[in-house]
């Protein structure tokens, strides 16, 4: 850690100015520590820096970005992380196995779902624990209810970024009659804490699957007509075509998964590449596009929308009698060891790494978000696009904050 | 003494006020009741001589008056129709279905602390919402209302709304510049480009008009269209109006055009840092604005006050009577006929049902009779007087185009910056030229 700049930074207490700082002037946040940093914060002549957050209205959270710009032109930029860190894995390490679950719902605020799922999964290749099928079935149609949720609401944002005040709004009404279903399902509209060691916390019940019946009625008709008002609207087509191209060794090589890496024409799914829960058992299609740019981002995911569905009528009709719970002492405690397991989100692979030392407490947790991930991958797609298509990159990669600052 | 320093000490800050200030407005009002009745006719006889001035500082009066209640008005059009088309049910809370909110938001800005922030060119600083909004209001006085109605009518008209147009841009640049915050330079540059950019074929759509017409004076251009709605421009010059729509659009910084204050890329653009009544002003301007693009869309292109049919001279009434002439029977009929007609219209409500008390029934009597003298007296005023249905024709066009533009605003995604000037020089402009060339073709084709 060394300073490679002999220029004062304005947060460094011991620093006293001379004379007061412009806002026009660059300055590091601190001492600059590596090489890129310091590279990062000289300007060149006609260049500027500007902050785009913590609190700015399309960061989708508390992400801080500061970009480098040229006229309109974003040169370089900069993430900073952190503004929404809570200590989830150490927070994890503190409490046992059941408690430590409630911990990873508000990592992913907009499909919690998907981040209890890995570590519970872990959990139970910890204790071999075997979940009953009737479990495993309600986790698939509940954690594909949430798919088409957390997508729903990204077409919306992604619009709103784009400036289109109209489609998150209609984008909410199937958001919220799921979430109201799930609500009814697991007693909570956006933390579910609904999945549990050896099975999930309550069976199905009447309210859910009649709001589930309703809705599958009309399911189909209503995404599609959400989607025409952004799919045929030639402003927001030219907008998004050839925006953000990746290509899909770049996306291998910044380990991106989920729509992202299948929209640059990988096929790769954890559902099919490493199967887990009862989805071998289930007919559907890993919709992939070649372009890897944000249209093909967004398309793919309304595709996927599509296969949730045919998820969710293939689970109501298959699913089978039973317990929803796996028969469990009250106190856990697995034997020495490690455990990882991985599912397929809508935003990619989200994964838990468990190890026990054999107490009723996790030893070390580790929780691989995608979202994390993919907010890397906005210092390949962003430079020398304008300042617009850094919002528009920055929504298509779809990430949330809560996950990235864990 | 002491007494009167003892009640002065107990005032709060607007009772000191108040007693200083009213002395001061009594002592005003009766200087200037005295030198209206000493030197009242040679102030008549002043003004008299010149009309023009008066007739201007009225006008202009009356212009800045007016776009209180249009901005307020479009305000709540805008609140209301997109509430509407994200499946909302918008403002409903005061006032009847929520239509008094624009003017608590008014009120709200008005309250408002009105901070310069550290670094900030005051002056400029100040300034830049004055020139924004008296740029946008003063292109308001060429606009023809009616027949007869208007501010100021002169040869340079469309001219004059061109150059003012323009000068909104300075305002913009202003603000930018002065606020010392990125975002509101990156909104200020951006404003400075778009409008320069769209001035062009703004001003060039509208040129194959002016040789239709002859002329660029707005009064004459809308008296030209007179007539079926088949002598609107706008079946002579339909490219004309697509290129001036689109351009205003971009003139006006509204979507899919509104880059300057694109919220989820710079935030509030030019203005980031403005609050209270200076961003009030610049709130005013935007929906001025919106109104003026409107009317000047309906003044150039479909026909102004003009109805889209000839109204038949046979069945125009005449409103020669002389009020004069009726003596005391007025004063009978200003007293009596309000009396008359509530005790009519109340009548069938007190007959009708025994639950009905009398009171009820004359509130209804009253409401009624209201209605109904408004309606004559509108019908009236609508066969006998030429203004109050050109005033009539041109608002009811005017507002379909102010819907049209909440309406783009509910639907449309925002453009980029390179697409926005891609589209003003490689479409828009070319587009403008071939239609000045048409015409003007066709001009000697005709003429010849």
């Amino acid at each position: 850690m060394t300073t490679t700049t002999d220029r004062p930074s304005l947060d460094d207490p011991r620093v006293q100015l001379d004379r007061d700082l412009g806002v026009f002037e660059p300055i590091p946040p601190y001492p600059t520590r590596t090489e890129r940093e310091a590279e990062f914060y000289t300007l060149r002549d006609g260049e500027m820096l500007i902050n785009m957050g913590p609190q700015h209205p399309s960061t989708h959270g508390v992400l801080r970005v500061v970009l480098k710009l040229d006229g309109e032109k974003v040169v370089d930029l900069d993430p900073v992380l952190g503004y929404l860190h809570r200590g989830v894995e150490k927070l994890c390490e503190n409490a046992d196995y059941h408690q430590a679950i409630c911990y990873l719902d508000p990592l992913e605020y907009v499909s919690s779902l998907f981040c209890e799922w890995p570590g519970v999964m872990a959990f139970e290749k910890l204790m071999d624990v075997q979940v009953p099928r009737r479990a495993e079935y309600i986790r698939v149609l509940s954690g594909e209810l949430n798919r088409i949720a957390s997508h729903s609401l990204f077409l919306g944002w992604m619009a709103l970024d784009l400036g289109g005040l109209t489609p998150i709004l209609w984008s909410f009404i199937e958001r919220d009659e799921i979430v109201d279903m799930l609500s009814a399902l697991t007693g909570q509209r956006m933390l579910f804490n609904y999945f549990r060691i050896g099975g999930v916390n309550g069976d199905l019940n009447h309210e859910f699957l009649s709001r589930l019946g309703d809705w599958m009625s009309h399911a189909t008709e209503q995404i599609e007509s959400g989607q025409a008002l952004l799919n045929e609207n030639e402003i927001f087509v030219r907008r998004m075509r050839g925006l953000g191209t990746m290509d899909s060794a770049t996306a291998l090589r910044m380990v991106m998964t989920g729509p992202n890496l299948r929209a640059t024409g990988v096929p790769f799914d954890v559902r099919r590449a490493h199967p887990y829960s009862v989805y071998p058992e289930l007919d559907f299609d890993i919709p992939t596009r070649s372009e890897g740019d944000c249209l093909a981002r967004y398309l793919l995911r309304m595709d996927e929308v599509k296969q949730s569905l045919r998820i969710i009528d293939q689970c109501l009709h298959e699913m089978p009698d039973g317990p929803v719970m796996a028969k469990l002492p009250r106190l856990l405690r697995p034997r020495p060891g490690r455990a990882y397991a991985g599912v397929e989100g809508p935003r990619g692979q989200y994964a838990a790494y468990v190890v026990s030392d054999g107490t009723d407490q996790p030893f070390r947790m580790r929780i691989h978000d995608p979202s994390f991930i993919h907010l890397q991958s906005v210092g390949v797609m962003v430079p020398d696009h304008l300042i617009a298509d850094a919002m528009a990159v920055m929504a298509s990669l779809d990430p949330i904050m809560g996950g990235v600052d864990k | 003494m002491t007494v009167i320093a003892r009640g002065w000490e107990r005032l709060t800050l607007p009772g000191k006020l108040v007693f200083t200030l009213v002395p001061v407005l009594l002592a005003l009002t009766i200087g200037l009741v005295a030198v209206i009745v000493l030197f009242g006719q040679p102030i008549l006889d002043v003004l008299a001589g010149n009309l023009e001035i008066v007739r201007f500082v009225v006008a202009v009066t009356i212009v800045l008056l007016m776009t209180i209640p249009t901005a307020f008005l479009i305000i709540y059009m805008e609140m209301k129709i997109i509430a509407q088309m994200n499946l909302r049910i918008g403002p409903d809370r005061v006032g009847p279905a929520g239509s008094l909110l624009s003017v608590v938001h008014g009120l709200k800005v008005l309250m408002k602390e009105d901070f310069t922030p550290t670094g900030a060119d005051p002056l400029v600083f100040t300034w830049a919402p004055v020139v924004v909004y008296l740029a946008s209001v003063m292109t308001l006085l060429v606009i023809p209302f009616a027949p007869g109605l208007y501010g100021q009518q002169f040869n340079l008209g469309l001219l004059y709304f061109f150059a003012l147009a323009g000068l909104s841009v300075v305002g913009l640049l202003m603000a930018g510049w002065a606020s010392y915050n990125k975002y509101s330079l990156l909104g200020g540059l951006r404003a400075a480009a778009q409008v320069v950019s769209y001035e062009i074929p703004l001003t060039l759509s509208v040129v194959g008009l002016i040789l239709l017409a002859g002329t660029m004076n707005l009064y004459t251009i809308v008296e030209n269209q007179a007539g079926w709605f088949t002598d609107w421009y706008v079946f002579q010059q339909p490219l004309g109006v697509l290129i001036f729509f689109i351009a205003a659009t971009a003139e006006a910084n509204r979507t899919p055009f509104d880059l300057t204050e694109a919220d989820s890329e710079i935030v509030a653009g030019f203005a980031t840092e403005y609050s209270g009544m200076r961003f009030g002003f610049f709130f005013f301007a935007e929906y001025v604005n919106v109104f003026i693009i409107s009317a000047l869309t309906v003044t150039l292109f479909f026909g102004g006050w003009n109805a889209p049919f000839p109204w038949p001279e046979a069945w125009r009434l005449s409103l020669d009577v002389d009020p004069g002439s009726l003596g005391l029977g007025l004063l009978f009929m200003i007293g009596l006929v309000p009396l008359v007609l509530t005790i009519v219209f109340s009548l069938p409500f007190y007959l009708a049902s025994s639950r009905i008390k009398a009171w009820q029934a004359l509130i209804a009597g009253f409401v009624l009779a209201n209605l109904f003298l408004g309606t004559v007296i509108f019908a009236w005023g609508y066969i006998g007087l030429d203004w109050v249905a050109g005033v009539l024709w041109f608002m009811g066009k005017t507002y379909v185009f102010v819907f049209t533009f909440v309406w783009m605003r509910g639907t449309l995604p925002r453009v980029r910056i390179d697409q926005l000037m891609d589209f003003a020089w490689k479409w828009l402009l070319p587009a403008s030229l071939l239609n000045l060339f048409v015409t003007a073709a066709a001009i000697i084709v005709v003429k010849s």
